[in-house]
């Protein structure tokens, strides 16, 4: 091979950085990184949104609704000043919120479960950015990250694994397998036109997807017809609404289409993995960023400096729902000390532990189980839901996979005990497209 | 920026930019330029605007507000630089009139301790019990001067958020008459210092009243709209 021997040999400078840059290339354009990560974060955004909204299902009126003591009339003063994004706007009437309450519930549950996840991610989003729009002061940081990052999976290939398209199209690639019979399920990549449809999640999107895409195609129409939406979130739609459309149609042509045709697939596929893996890397540094400022800002701080700082939320009445706890922890000066010192230590270390990644995998750890307590202590289990929810972008694959399989085999379990459940289908876990171990240890550095 | 065609890594790569025709391969390298600067914007962005205000933010306050503002915006700083030390408490109070015509005022109402309450041994307490008085006081505060003037249409709309939410708690009928005006002030409390520090402070509350307000019809609820 010239480049085995051009690697042993001596090799220029300019000769190894394009290696590097073509390797850089095709790594964040053959695929979408990080399958499991982001199945993860979909999962659990999907979540922390569709358990808050049931929860807040008997005070929804109070909140958003037209006769919140944040009045209709109030939220359309302040949104004239800032042009923040809410559907809520364009009637003041109560079904109108009712429906979208509901259908911002529905987008979650679809989210969760990743269910035409592209179109449903989009809905989230609507979802999401109308609600917390409409009532801002209700919020707090809870609402604001998944605001984020309701935003970022818009752009991204989430559903790869553990969701119902992954199975969909499992489904559909065995159907194209098994009368040839030469590939097996599970099988990792299978090759050819077999592979594309692996490839894209969206692929296989069947009736189904056509009849959403139609659906949103006469409401978008609806809106921009009635002026409902800014020109910058009507092309932003349109242009989502149009991609869409363009992949199914480009991926039907090329089932039986010429050379020409597949590389414009090929071009678009490559494109969807660019945008993903580019927002996958937003995602991270946002995560990154939340934790290294908060972490700088509390270095400046004197409660922080003299260890006492994790005592005060404890003595607020609007953040203790277990007073006795929150004492108990309060009483101990030392472990006051050390949970304060070791909370500014992580946050501001954290972005550098991603060099490392046995040290990532301590720290990250750390995080979570910090949450874990803020959500009993403080109260704020939504909060603690999304914030470990975008944590989990940088839990390895190893244990996500193990996480996966587990949660399966529970479920296989759960299913075997209902009536007429059965035995379960044998359904191999999913496997990524070309994953490689490499994969499990990526962080910010790993890109170019 | 065009890739090196040879370079495929083995197997990995089949779909990669490596098989392309040159004007797609042409046509990738535009668009990785083109994500590679818009994902450096993005954070250049969403960077400084949290970041404390420095030369290149003071520079460009107004590219990053109006890229950031509303929707990239982030607002909360997890207990930063110090955790709050103080329980900030709102109080109500409220003049009827009763059937004969006389009329009285009632005593301070603690909402905030009501919201405490219904916080209190509930695993997952509502944003209308943790976030609404909390944050609309805040709101009301940060808009409104020394004197309790409104600053500017946020500190009209803290005010009318305010009485709205104290007469959705009131309700329009209170101590058997009908309420006419609402007055509402806070109740700032420091945290003690912890008692195995050697820190002391006296814990004294201290009371902003507000004017007294005229309830009308939109402060009810049903008058929002």
């Amino acid at each position: 091979m010239t480049d085995e021997g051009r690697y042993r040999g001596a090799e220029g400078p300019r000769a190894r950085l394009e290696r590097w840059i073509s390797r850089g290339l095709t790594r964040i354009t053959a695929q979408a990184l990080g399958p499991y990560q982001t199945a993860i974060v979909r999962i659990g955004f999907g979540a922390a949104w569709f358990f808050f909204l049931l929860r807040e299902w008997p005070h929804r009126q109070e909140l958003y609704g037209p006769d919140s003591p944040w009045a209709w009339g109030l939220a359309r003063q302040l949104i004239e000043t800032n042009d923040a994004f809410t559907v809520l706007m364009w009637s003041s009437s109560d079904s109108w919120f009712q429906l979208v309450y509901v259908v911002a519930m529905a987008a979650a549950a679809a989210v969760l479960l990743g269910w035409h996840t592209r179109a449903a991610t989009v809905l989230f989003m609507v979802g999401v950015l109308s609600l917390q729009n409409r009532s801002v002061f209700m919020g707090d940081g809870g609402d604001n990250i998944i605001h984020l990052m309701a935003i970022y999976l818009v752009f991204t290939r989430c559903a790869q694994v553990w969701s119902l398209d992954a199975r969909r199209a499992r489904r559909a690639r065995e159907r194209h397998a098994s009368p040839e019979g030469q590939w097996a399920p599970g099988e990792p990549s299978a090759p050819g036109e077999l592979q594309q449809i692996a490839g894209g999640q969206e692929t296989a999107a069947g009736v189904g997807g056509v009849v959403l895409w139609s659906a949103f195609g006469a409401v978008l129409l609806g809106s921009t017809v009635a002026g409902g939406l800014s020109i910058g979130w009507a092309v932003f739609f349109w242009a989502l609404w149009a991609v869409h459309g363009l992949w199914w149609a480009v991926n039907r042509a090329a089932v039986r289409g010429g050379a020409a045709v597949r590389e414009i697939r090929d071009v678009c596929d490559i494109l969807a993995n660019l945008v993903h893996n580019g927002v996958l890397l937003v995602v991270m540094i946002e995560v990154c960023l939340v934790y290294s400022t908060a972490g700088w800002y509390k270095i400046q701080g004197t409660r922080w400096q003299d260890g006492t700082a994790v005592y005060y939320p404890m003595n607020l009445d609007y953040f203790t729902p277990w007073p006795e706890l929150s004492h108990l922890l309060a009483g101990n000066g030392v472990m006051i000390f050390l949970v304060t010192y070791g909370t500014v230590a992580t946050q501001v270390a954290f972005p550098f532990t991603l060099l490392n990644r046995r040290a990532k995998n301590v720290l990250l750890t750390f995080m979570i189980m910090e949450h874990l307590s803020i959500a009993v202590l403080l109260g704020l289990p939504f909060f603690s839901l999304a914030m470990i929810a975008a944590d989990a972008v940088f839990l390895p694959t190893a244990f996500l996979v193990w996480l996966g399989r587990h949660t399966g085999a529970l479920g296989g379990r759960a299913r075997g005990l209902l009536p007429g459940g059965g035995p379960r289908a044998p359904q191999p876990v999913p496997e990524p497209v070309a994953e490689t171990p490499k994969v499990s240890a990526y962080g910010p550095g790993g890109q170019p | 920026m065009e890739p090196a065609a040879h370079q495929a890594p083995g197997g990995e790569g089949t779909r990669g930019i490596a098989a392309l025709s040159l004007p797609a391969r042409i046509f990738v390298a535009i668009a990785v330029a083109v994500v590679t600067v818009g994902i450096a914007f993005h954070v250049a962005m969403v960077f400084l605007q949290t970041a404390p205000d420095n030369t290149i933010s003071k520079r460009h306050g107004e590219l990053v507000d109006s890229y950031v503002y509303p929707e990239f915006e982030r607002n909360w700083k997890l207990f930063a630089p110090n955790p709050l030390q103080q329980n900030v408490a709102v109080h109500a109070r409220a003049t009827v009139t009763k059937r004969d015509g006389s009329t009285e005022n009632t005593g301070w109402v603690n909402l905030s301790a009501m919201d405490g309450e219904a916080i209190h041994g509930n695993p997952a307490p509502s944003h209308t019990q943790q976030n609404e008085l909390r944050r609309a006081w805040e709101f009301y505060a940060d808009n409104h001067d020394e004197k309790g003037k409104p600053i500017g249409l946020r500190g009209r709309l803290s005010e009318q958020y305010i009485k709205r939410i104290v007469m959705r708690r009131f309700g329009p009928e209170l101590n058997g008459g009908s309420v006419e005006r609402i007055q509402v002030r806070s109740a700032v409390t420091p945290v003690a210092p912890p008692e195995w520090s050697e820190e002391r402070a006296q814990v004294k509350t201290t009371y902003s009243t507000q004017p007294w307000w005229q309830v009308t019809s939109a402060d009810l609820p049903g008058g929002g709209k």
